[in-house]
């Protein structure tokens, strides 16, 4: 259920493209440091966009550097870190932990969960709340969705609940409530774009999925619309001043991405 | 009142960027790690808070310095009537953004006793720590209520106004988003970001 929050890169100047993506390769460098190959494996945009958004607000010290990696083996190519990056990373490793756990409840394969066990543990301690904060909701979902539960916007506030202490690096901050309910509209709106992208997948293999048959897309992007302006409300209140214009990306523009891309081509 | 800029040490007409930049600067100073736990820190913090929401939601009409505090006073004065312990802790608590010990303080107060004050600073609590929909749901109640209250129709106006603030935003990247899921993208990121970028 990740990858929503990504950037319209199209849209970007060539210069917050190239910080976008300094950030990211940033973000690969210290899952690399920290968790080897199988933090590489994890990498993903959702927790750039974290990143981004904490080293900013916490007005963090960053350090650059020109490094050729596995993917990107000629060419060395710039990242930045913060003391930010490895919050966002160990909460990669996290969502990425229990992503794979409740994949292998719904009968997927086990092994991934099992890779990424033995890293849990110190994380468990280290982030007492927010793997609390996951893992609670996370019980919630799967109860939820073993009962049929057809009402996609209670599933999306759950879905809320797991992300949104996610966001929270600092619970004693200024922003710690901001931030909350940033990531809780983010973690609605991600479930309910999951759900929806899913739904004729999930029918054919006769799967849960929160939409009912007859749902439409204005009803979809209704519930859609107002968990992304919830976001972007609690989003315009932190006084960011650093990287505004990818943020702004990222949430006016790069959550829909998933829905943009083929806007002309005919469904499935 | 405080002319809100000093409480931030600004002149009064500063840029928003040089708000932004003063508010991160005393959320630092006053973070309770280094300022501790005294009452007076938190008193600071939370006048930090007013002042900042003030001079960036201005344009909004709303703020829970001006607008709230002093429609709070008012409505103790004309109704003549103490108000029950929980609701002035759910003030307190919304005056320190602590939004859900808000909702935890109200939740004491049985359903057959809510008022429409009730319902309202319920709503808020709501709208600040992500429940849109519930805030909806209880400003709507707290209207039904007391129909000609101007707080709390001033306030759904502004619950309303997000979606279009939100709809208004997108505008400016002109695309509309489509019902159509696209699965290839999605699979790329995971590999590596060059696919998409170059």
């Amino acid at each position: 259920m990740f990858g929503y929050l990504t950037a319209d890169t199209g849209r970007m100047q060539k210069e917050e493209r190239a910080l976008y993506k300094a950030h990211y390769c940033g973000l690969c460098h210290i899952l690399k440091e920290k968790y080897g190959k199988t933090g590489m494996a994890i990498l993903s945009y959702d927790m750039t966009f974290l990143e981004m958004l904490l080293s900013d607000l916490s007005d963090s010290r960053t350090e650059e550097g020109m490094e050729k990696c596995v993917t990107h083996p000629v060419k060395a190519h710039r990242y930045i870190v913060s003391e930010c990056t490895e919050y966002s990373a160990d909460m990669q490793m996290l969502l990425a932990y229990y992503s794979a756990y409740d994949d292998a409840n719904d009968g997927g394969s086990s092994q991934k969960a099992a890779k990424l066990e033995p890293f849990m543990k110190k994380l468990g301690s280290e982030y007492a709340r927010q793997d609390e904060g996951v893992r609670k909701a996370l019980l919630r979902i799967q109860e939820e969705e073993r009962n049929g539960t057809k009402d996609p916007e209670f599933m999306a506030r759950l879905s809320g609940e797991m992300i949104s202490e996610i966001f929270v690096m600092d619970d004693r901050s200024f922003f710690a409530d901001d931030l909350r309910a940033l990531g809780f509209g983010l973690g609605r709106f991600i479930y309910l774009m999951d759900a929806w992208c899913d739904r004729k997948k999930d029918e054919k293999k006769e799967q849960y999925n929160p939409f009912g048959r007859d749902t439409s897309w204005e009803q979809a992007k209704d519930m859609l619309m107002d968990a992304a302006s919830d976001a972007a409300a609690a989003f315009e209140r932190l006084p960011l001043d650093q990287h505004v214009p990818i943020l702004r990306n990222i949430i006016y523009s790069g959550i829909w991405m998933r829905t943009k891309r083929e806007e002309r081509s005919s469904d499935d | 009142m405080t002319d809100p800029y000093r409480v931030l040490g600004l002149s009064p007409g500063a840029s928003d960027d040089e708000v932004k930049k003063a508010y991160k600067t005393l959320a630092k100073k006053y973070h309770p790690d280094v300022a501790g736990n005294s009452e007076e820190a938190a008193r600071k913090m939370q006048e930090i808070n007013a002042a900042y929401d003030q001079i960036i939601n201005h344009k909004s009409d709303y703020s829970s310095y001006s607008g709230y505090s002093s429609s709070y006073s008012q409505y103790s004065q004309n109704q003549g009537y103490s108000e029950p312990i929980e609701l002035r802790a759910a003030v307190s608590y919304i005056n320190a953004r602590r939004y859900r010990e808000a909702l935890n303080a109200l939740s004491s107060i049985p359903p057959e006793k809510r008022s429409g004050r009730w319902y309202y600073l319920s709503s808020y609590a709501k709208a600040f720590s992500g429940d849109s929909q519930g805030a909806l749901n209880d400003i709507s109640a707290a209207i039904a209520k007391e129909p000609g209250n101007m707080t709390y129709l001033a306030f759904r106006e502004r619950l309303m106004g997000r979606r279009s603030e939100y709809t208004m935003h997108t505008g400016t990247y002109s695309n509309s988003p489509a019902g159509i899921c696209s699965s290839i993208c999605l699979s790329m990121l995971f590999f590596r970001f060059c696919f998409c970028m170059i």
